[in-house]
């Protein structure tokens, strides 16, 4: 399965953030979109997602059957800041999300908890008091759940403490088989510990980097510079 | 303290002049004439000072002349006696002291200029105290001069005004030195001034108008008072502690206050849901009904208060009905002729705008990023479920006023049934027509954005238009039979129309900001 971005073309008034993009995502992998910030991760993912218009361009997904454009139904969308709605606890959230996504039930509500690891306790409490991971937690839980094809991840591991960021490294590693996951940070470490494929979103176009020894510094160094060469 | 004044206009000047760049780049024409530079540039900075000045000053002006015409209004219905207007503009003052209050209320300039520019926070409070006094007497000597009211009245009630305000200061400063929040916090306390001021406003009604007089001892009293309140605001040192607790980064940021938050936010004793009202629902229906239990407060509970409220003007104006003649006719002639106000009244007593800021805040904001919330048929399903809950909201303070019209239209217009009957349905069918309507302009055109701040100007066109629309009515002179056949044909159309928009538009329009 992939997925395919052809010519895609934004623009926010003035300034073009995303120019002429063509490239091709494989299942399997987990893409790390590494830019400086403002560099336009969120407003590909976006364009990806339909929350904004595109000037021009095409996202199609294609398996071994045929080509299509893509819809929103295809997408898992995680965004940076998590919301959920803070008027139902996660229990409820959960049932809720179940019962319009997941008719058979193959597993019970604690069995969904326990793939996040959310404690019972913390399962009765209102969204509105759970802390940023835990929110974190249960947007990538109901993705999950509805089993997306493409799951797009903006900055999710960002603020989360180092526990929290190891549980869901491993949960996104569990699910790269059937999935293709796009992950943006800004955090070079995140994205070479993580991701199996590093791209770099500079001068309004996405270039792949190929992998080479990711602890060595001059590899660091590299993808530094490259990104130190934004155009104006 | 000078340099205090001087930092403080400083920030005020440039915050007008950025925000006033900013939104004259955004539009059309002056978005390519118009580039980054003019920030840089002295010329274009005073131009913008003055412009943004100008603007500002001029909508200071339109809601002071609103407050003007709003009092004027309420005294032309409830006395003929010119003494009526000054009358309730004295109580309107006096109610200022308890809900005017602005030099604590959280906000981001507040934040800017003593936490972050640690600006003298005492010195600070004084300068705007001095321009909310300043401002004050301006803005209402030009509208006493504007409206044609006696001047001499005019400045006595002026002062008073402004006299009021240093004593609602310095008791809110008082208040929340004492009891660490804010007394508006405490609604029986609230509910319990804010009422019998307010009922006060209706004695001109029953002929009872305040003089000269008393006029002249509120002023004398406002004075004394206001001496000893600026002496306590002046005697008190730790205000940038006071601040530091109120302006914190996150409520400002995320323009999560107090005030807003006893509107729409989950109260915890609502956390609680009995399982028989949920257990047998599923999907959206248990999201929606979830949504309801949990935001009881903001919606019966402000429902039953209203309907309580209105319960008692009912009871009050009956029994004065049965024992006063005169007032028994006043009433008749006004039920029979100005049956059209109920319009404008029903639009005032719709908790709809209050729901739909409650939906978007605490439900729609988070869901509208999930994309199988944004389907045309999860939109439309859940208006129609959202609908009837909103409209057995809003029946409860309908029936009172419906049963208590019809009761009222029995005793003063005897043997008149049909008309009974016809103003009971016109009041119902009003209910149910602003209950639909706030709902449906909210999926239209979704005007919040996340800090709740109403982003879409065709929204505030037609919240005016629906005023304007509203008020309308109250010139018509119509009888209750016909109205409430024009209301019941006009209602049954909107309905129609309007789930055929939701299911056509609202997929479109129903997003974030």
């Amino acid at each position: 399965m992939k997925l395919i971005v052809e010519g895609l073309n934004k623009k926010y008034d003035d300034k073009e953030v995303l120019k002429n993009v063509n490239f091709s995502f494989e299942s399997g992998k987990i893409y790390g979109l590494i830019g400086r910030n403002g560099a336009g991760k969120t407003t590909f993912f976006n364009c990806i997602n339909e929350d904004v218009d595109v000037d021009s361009g095409k996202v199609y997904l294609e398996d071994e059957m045929r080509k299509r454009l893509i819809t929103t139904n295809d997408i898992g969308y995680v965004i940076s800041t998590p919301v959920v709605p803070e008027f139902l606890t996660g229990r409820e959230f959960l049932k809720f999300y179940l019962d319009i996504n997941d008719k058979n039930q193959k597993k019970s509500l604690e069995e969904y908890f326990s793939i996040v690891q959310i404690d019972k306790k913390d399962q009765d409490k209102l969204l509105r008091d759970y802390s940023h991971g835990m929110k974190n937690k249960m947007q990538l839980l109901i993705n999950i759940i509805s089993n997306p094809k493409v799951i797009l991840l903006d900055e999710p591991l960002t603020s989360l403490d180092i526990v929290v960021q190891e549980e869901m490294k491993n949960l996104l590693k569990e699910l790269k088989k059937d999935h293709i996951i796009i992950f943006s940070t800004h955090i070079l470490e995140i994205a070479l510990d993580l991701c199996d494929e590093i791209i770099i979103l500079n001068n309004k176009n996405l270039e792949k980097i190929e992998r080479e020894n990711v602890n060595s510094k001059k590899y660091k160094d590299k993808i530094i510079n490259m990104l130190k060469e934004e155009k104006c | 303290m000078l340099k205090t004044f001087y930092y403080s206009l400083l920030i005020n000047t440039h915050y007008t002049f950025n925000s006033f760049l900013y939104i004259l780049r955004k539009l059309p024409i002056f978005k390519d004439l118009i580039t980054e530079d003019a920030y840089h540039s002295n010329f274009i900075k005073s131009i913008g000072t003055i412009f943004g000045t100008i603007i500002k000053v001029c909508k200071l002006l339109l809601f002071r002349c609103f407050y003007f015409y709003i009092i004027f209004l309420l005294s032309n219905i409830l006395s003929d006696n010119e003494f009526s207007f000054y009358h309730i503009f004295l109580i309107f003052s006096i109610i200022g002291i308890f809900v005017h209050n602005t030099l604590l209320n959280p906000s981001l300039k507040k934040y800017l200029s003593i936490i972050i520019f640690k600006m003298d926070a005492k010195n600070y409070l004084k300068y705007n105290l001095f321009i909310v006094t300043i401002t004050n007497f301006l803005l209402n000597i030009f509208c006493f001069y504007i409206f044609k009211l006696d001047m001499i009245v005019g400045m006595l009630l002026t002062f008073c005004q402004v006299f009021f305000r240093i004593i609602g200061e310095g008791m809110d400063i008082w208040y929340y030195r004492k009891y660490k929040k804010f007394w508006y916090t405490n609604t029986i306390l609230y509910y319990g001034i804010i009422i019998p001021l307010f009922s006060c406003c209706l004695l001109p009604f029953f002929g009872i108008i305040i003089n000269s007089t008393i006029i002249t001892i509120s002023l004398l009293i406002g004075t004394v008072l206001a001496i000893f309140s600026y002496r306590y605001i002046n005697h008190i040192e730790d205000y940038k502690l006071i601040y530091k607790k109120i302006n914190k980064l996150e409520t400002i940021l995320s323009n999560n206050n107090e005030t807003r938050n006893s509107i729409i936010d989950v109260k915890n004793k609502d956390i609680s849901i009995h399982d028989n009202r949920i257990s047998k629902k599923a999907g959206y229906d248990y999201f929606n009904s979830i949504f309801f239990e949990r935001h009881k407060s903001i919606l019966l509970r402000s429902a039953t208060f209203l309907s309580a409220t209105l319960l008692v003007i009912y009871v009050f104006l009956i029994c004065l009905c049965l024992n006063n003649e005169n007032i028994s006719v006043k009433v008749s002639d006004f039920l029979s002729n100005r049956l059209g106000w109920f319009v404008l009244i029903m639009y005032f007593l719709n908790r709809g705008s209050i729901v739909t800021q409650a939906m978007f805040y605490n439900c729609d904001h988070a869901m509208l990023k999930y994309n199988f919330y944004r389907e045309s048929k999860v939109i439309v399903g859940l208006f129609k479920k959202r609908l009837l809950t909103v409209v057995k909201v809003n029946l409860l303070p309908a029936l009172i006023i419906g049963i208590g019209n019809f009761i009222l239209c029995s005793i003063t217009m005897h043997n008149n049934f049909i008309n009974s009957i016809s103003m009971l349905l016109f009041i119902l069918i009003l209910s149910i027509f602003f209950s639909l309507h706030y709902l449906v302009i909210y999926y239209l055109f979704q005007p919040y954005d996340k800090d709740m701040k109403v982003k879409k100007i065709s929204y505030s066109i037609i919240s005016i238009a629906t005023y304007y629309i509203s008020f309308q009515f109250s010139k018509l002179v119509l009888t209750s039979l016909i109205l409430s056949v024009f209301g019941l044909i006009f209602c049954l159309l909107y309905i129609v129309i309007s789930l055929y928009l939701v299911k056509k538009i609202a997929p479109k329009t129903f997003k974030i900001n």
